[in-house]
């Protein structure tokens, strides 16, 4: 620790901080216009300056990348200084277009602000124009050379932050600007992150040219309603209108969004919006009033319940509904539909965290948070292709590697952007990820390199597990999966010897059922080298959706309720049914794919969808469309007349979650708000219609004055939710477990120790007998970055950038096909169910390997898929 | 001299003519020879250059890949150094100064004449590979305004109804 005085005031912070930052803390602002705390400084602007004296000299030096020392006293603003930084400004304004009153930036540009503030008049020098034409050409970003101050901020953010590098600063002198090569249209992330950071007006979103300025716009914080990283946005609204999107620089997501979030929204005012509920009559689907919808659904759900008994019903949740939705969805299910079956997200969601994270460590969930992983030393990615999964972790990915050096080890079925710039990347056929990760295991449990003795102290199982690896040397894995045996060697050694190992796993429907292995290898590497409840070591398990840690806490799936419990633990039954008033379930329902499975069977007669479009994202297209089809009543509820919702004989249209309150739980546990900021039409809640329906039902006990209320409820019968209110998350998220209302949360699981005692170690599994004669290609469904689920093809703004998949293929199987760019290709699985799509010679495809991403209603890619397979077989040909 | 300027500004081509793939090909000796070192951008596209006389974006294109940089970081080397070109050179350079003193004296005219009749404006070359015409500011040279510099020649006072005669005796 340095301390040292700023304008007075004494200030202790950490040895290696900058003087600005020592300012920060001290509450003495200095202007700033090349610096952001997310980049390396850099020193261009030099408005920084400050005055130091130190061991009785004095010096002025920028304060923004020189370290606080002890004694130091800094001056930020003496005569000199203020002179100094009033001719930088000038020169800046020499040639920088006064145009003000009519640029988009106005009152949101930091050279504005700082020539106010230092009253700087019309400079004494002739002023020297650029003539740079204003570039409209690329998605979202508009770029205006013209008022560039040449921060660097926007290169740097795309370089060291994104890893994308697409812009850079071309040619020199007064033809000096940022640009693509070339100068042709962005063809990157479309993150905007360059447009946000930009102090100016020089990049800039489309959207706002004419549209509105900072300061007209109503601001309101709520979280992003797309992946599970539960990135905080700010939505900036013109006369009760969207118009802005971005995220403040204290959220936990440090500001940086992808480009779902700051780009994706404007799905909420898609004009395929269903705005009433439907019901089908004489066959097809007709508009009614709520009452009617309601009234018929009730009776139907009612009738089939009566008839044949409540098992004969089942639901499907989502990732998506927030905490509150999920949580009465459960206690309408399990109550007032009276059935166990009860699942979401094709149980591909969580698998990994239920039966691969719980048994081993304790808790579903990701032990650690997110920005633990610029900490790292070391970083696993296992399966996890973050650049198109979860891209603002792989921003952090991206920082640990570029500026703290860190290695990234990638195991993964396909070439990544991060396996490009991995230290070692392990490539596998799919469904062989967590050989490789067993491999290190052994490795690291031969060679000796944990710590036995601590080991027995944490964690039960290790003589199973040292049995169950024998078949897993190095040697014999490198020849299962082709790779090379002393690349797993070297890895399972780095990974061992960090002072910071972490693992990152990804859970959704593109994961297959190998995710389940792959988490429970994790599990074991970081609880033998000791890695679980320190900072920086561990694992994290990004699911795929919004909300896909909240369903699971809430309890949608077939075996548990909220908080975790087991249905079948008599005691936590018992605590739930007296707080909702009626009989539960005693034994687990069946999971998505068997309710589907008996679906098609009519023994489930009657099918709730909530928020899900099975048709297009679950395994075996073939099999949901036959079950759907087949239930004697399915009511869908959704935005959108999806095509699940097309086959449904009622469909109720719900808000979006900008219209709405409530929580989501992102995949570090934190708890945080939504907030309600457009008015929705004639749409309800999902939880309007579930507390309707429940009367309707003959369950009027079933009601909550608001989502407040029920996260009260929550607090009180979940305990790692127990001190979580919507007063304490006003202003920012909260952490579970939180279990009173003092309690502040825990970032970090596990730092005092595993709730059972002990941990456990889960043995390796046998190895999956080869199939005869497999077809010689595997499928991998992909996801890209710019879509989500099956969701994203409502968003008009997601599509114009990306609206349509291709099938990958790596050049040398193309070339031995004969195929090239373009060509239409039949994709053929085991039981002869094909798909169609157009050949991308692509680099992510391995030999072996075409992928198909999962996101096109045009591709409908889980024509292939199947329940429960570790991988897909398929047979490619010419179309 | 809003145009003067406008013209200073050089517009960007976005498509260069496609060279063959096997002339293509010869790129990758020199991406061997240059792969996986850290900062060797500059000598590959040094040799680039050599053998292709100019850089177009399919040879930027390529060396960013085989180097793994990214395209733009390429383009902005080579745009940053004036020994680098994107565009294919004429036998001749024309370096024509719209510095103040020549502009007022004539250049705009000269410039008017080679635009007309060669068909070919600052930054370009044309069809038959005779000029490259670039616009300068100020040679030094104000004395002798407009000035015209065609390779290594010098013409000073240049008269804009000479223009024609003068560009002429480069073949
Ligand atoms: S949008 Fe993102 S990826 Fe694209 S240039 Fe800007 S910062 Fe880079
Ligand atoms: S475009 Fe904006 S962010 Fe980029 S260098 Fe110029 S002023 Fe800075
Ligand atoms: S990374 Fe995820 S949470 Fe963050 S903005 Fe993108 S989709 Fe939203
Ligand atoms: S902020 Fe320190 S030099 Fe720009
Ligand atoms: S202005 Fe042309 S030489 Fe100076």
């Amino acid at each position: 620790m340095v301390t040292l005085t700023i304008d007075g005031v004494e200030v202790t912070v950490e040895r290696g901080a900058t003087i600005l930052e020592a300012a920060q803390k001290a509450g003495v602002r200095i202007p700033t216009l090349c610096h952001d705390k997310r980049l390396v400084p850099f020193g261009a602007c030099r408005l920084c300056m400050v005055e130091v004296v130190a061991r009785g000299r004095k010096r002025t030096m920028p304060a923004c990348f020189n370290p606080a020392r002890d004694g130091m006293e800094v001056t930020t603003s003496s005569p000199d200084l203020i002179k100094s930084r009033r001719m930088q400004l000038m020169l800046l304004l020499r040639s920088h277009p006064l145009l003000c009153p009519s640029c988009d930036a106005c009152g949101n540009c930091r050279l504005q602000d700082l020539v106010h503030e230092y009253e700087v008049a019309e400079p004494p020098f002739p002023k020297e124009q650029r003539y740079f034409h204003i570039d409209n050409d690329s998605h979202f970003i508009r770029f205006n050379m013209n008022l560039c101050v040449k921060c660097g901020m926007c290169v740097r953010i795309c370089d060291e932050v994104q890893g994308v590098n697409e812009l850079s600063f071309v040619r020199r002198g007064m033809e000096n600007e940022v640009s693509t090569d070339f100068g042709r249209p962005l063809d990157c992330e479309f993150c905007g992150q360059c447009a946000q950071i930009c102090p100016v007006g020089a990049i800039s979103s489309k959207w706002l040219v004419g549209t509105g300025r900072q300061f007209e716009l109503r601001q309101t914080n709520t979280t992003c309603a797309f992946c599970s990283l539960g990135c905080t946005l700010t939505l900036g609204l013109k006369s009760d209108k969207v118009v802005w999107v971005s995220s403040p620089s204290d959220s936990h997501n440090e500001g940086n969004l992808c480009v779902k979030g700051r780009y994706g929204w404007p799905y909420v005012y898609s004009e395929k919006r269903l705005s009433k509920p439907l019901i089908r009559k004489n066959g097809r689907l007709e508009e009614v009033e709520w009452n009617e919808a309601l009234g018929f659904v009730a009776e139907r759900l009612n009738s089939i319940k009566e008839a044949h008994g409540g098992p004969s019903l089942a639901a499907l949740g989502s990732e998506r509904l927030t905490n509150e939705e999920a949580y009465v969805f459960n206690r309408f299910v399990r109550t007032v539909m009276g059935t166990p079956h009860l699942d979401h997200a094709g149980g591909y969601g969580y698998a990994g965290l239920v039966n691969g994270i719980a048994p081993a460590l304790g808790y579903p969930a990701s032990p650690n948070s997110i920005n633990e992983l610029r900490s790292a030393r070391v970083i696993v990615l296992l399966g996890a292709d973050l650049t198109e999964t979860h891209p603002v972790a792989k921003n952090e990915v991206i920082r640990a590697l570029t500026r703290y050096e860190a290695q990234v080890i990638v195991i993964d079925s396909m070439r990544t952007r991060l396996s490009d710039r991995a230290d070692i990347s392990l490539l596998v056929a799919p469904g062989q990820e967590h050989l490789i990760a067993y491999a290190m295991l052994k490795e690291i449990l031969d060679k000796g390199l944990f710590d036995k003795t601590a080991l027995a102290l944490r964690a039960d199982g290790l003589d199973e597990l040292q049995a169950s690896l024998e078949r897993y040397t190095p040697d014999k894995v490198a020849a299962m999966t082709g790779t090379d045996p002393e690349e797993i060697r070297q890895a399972a050694k780095a990974y061992a010897e960090a002072a910071g190992s972490l693992l990152v796993l990804t859970e959704g429907m593109n994961r297959g059922s190998t995710q389940v292995l792959c988490a429970q290898a994790a599990a074991n590497l970081a609880l033998v080298t000791g890695r679980i409840g320190k900072p920086a070591n561990g694992i994290c398990v990004f699911p795929e959706k919004t909300n896909g840690q909240g369903a699971l806490d809430m309890g949608l799936v077939p075996n548990l309720l909220p908080g975790f419990r087991s249905i079948t633990d008599e005691k936590a039954r018992a605590k739930f049914e007296e707080a909702w008033g009626a009989p539960l379930p005693s034994e687990p329902g069946l999971n998505a794919g068997q309710i589907l499975e008996k679906a098609a069977a009519k023994e489930i007669r009657g099918l709730y969808v909530v928020g899900e479009n099975p048709l297009e994202t679950y395994p075996d297209r073939n099999l949901v469309k036959k079950a759907l089809e087949s239930v004697e009543f399915l009511v869908v509820q959704d935005l959108f007349l999806t095509s699940t919702a097309a086959l449904a004989h009622a469909v109720l249209p719900v808000k979006a979650f900008t219209e709405k309150t409530g929580t989501f739980t992102s995949s570090e546990r934190l708890v945080q708000r939504i907030r309600p900021v457009l008015k929705p039409g004639a749409v309800k809640s999902d939880l309007e219609i579930f507390t309707a329906l429940a009367a309707l039902m003959g369950q009027p006990s079933m009601t909550y004055s608001g989502p407040e209320a029920i996260m009260d409820e929550i607090a009180g019968l979940v305990d790692v939710y127990g001190g979580i209110s919507y007063r304490r998350l006003a202003a920012e998220g909260l952490p579970w477990p939180c279990v009173d209302p003092e309690d502040p949360g825990k970032p970090l699981l596990y730092e005092g120790g595993f709730p059972g005692g002990k941990a456990k170690l889960l043995p390796a599994s046998v190895p999956q007998p080869a199939v005869g004669d497999a077809l010689p290609m595997f499928l991998i469904p992909a996801v890209l970055k710019f879509h989500s689920g099956s969701f994203s093809e409502w968003s008009t703004s997601l599509m114009e950038v990306c609206p349509e998949g291709s099938a990958e293929m790596n050049a040398d199987d193309a070339r031995s096909m004969g195929l090239s760019d373009g060509d239409s290709v039949r994709v053929i699985g085991a039981d002869g169910s094909w798909i169609t799509g157009k050949v991308k010679i692509s680099r992510r495809a391995l030999r072996g390997a075409i992928i198909v991403p999962q996101h096109f209603s045009a591709l409908k890619v889980n024509t292939l898929t199947r329940w429960n397979g570790p991988a897909v077989r398929v047979r490619v040909e010419k179309a | 001299m809003e145009d003067r300027d406008a013209l200073l500004k050089k517009k960007v081509q976005r498509t260069v003519e496609v060279l063959p793939a096997k002339e293509l090909a010869k790129l990758d000796e020199v991406i061997a020879r240059y792969a996986g070192k850290a900062g060797h951008l500059i000598p590959a596209l040094k040799d680039a250059q050599e053998m292709y006389g100019y850089l177009p974006m399919e040879v930027q294109h390529r060396i960013a890949d085989g180097l793994h940089v990214s395209p733009s970081h390429v383009y902005g080397v080579v745009t940053f150094y004036s020994f680098f070109t994107i565009m294919p050179r004429g036998r001749h350079t024309i370096r024509l100064c719209l510095g103040t003193a020549c502009y007022v004296k004539g250049s705009k005219e000269i410039l008017e004449t080679i635009v007309r009749e060669v068909g070919i404006n600052v930054g370009e070359t044309s069809q038959d590979g005779r000029f490259t015409i670039e616009a300068v500011r100020c040679l030094g040279a104000c004395g002798l305004a407009p000035v015209m510099m065609i390779g290594e020649d010098t013409h000073g006072n240049v008269d804009p109804k000479d223009t024609l005669r003068i560009i002429q005796a480069y073949e």
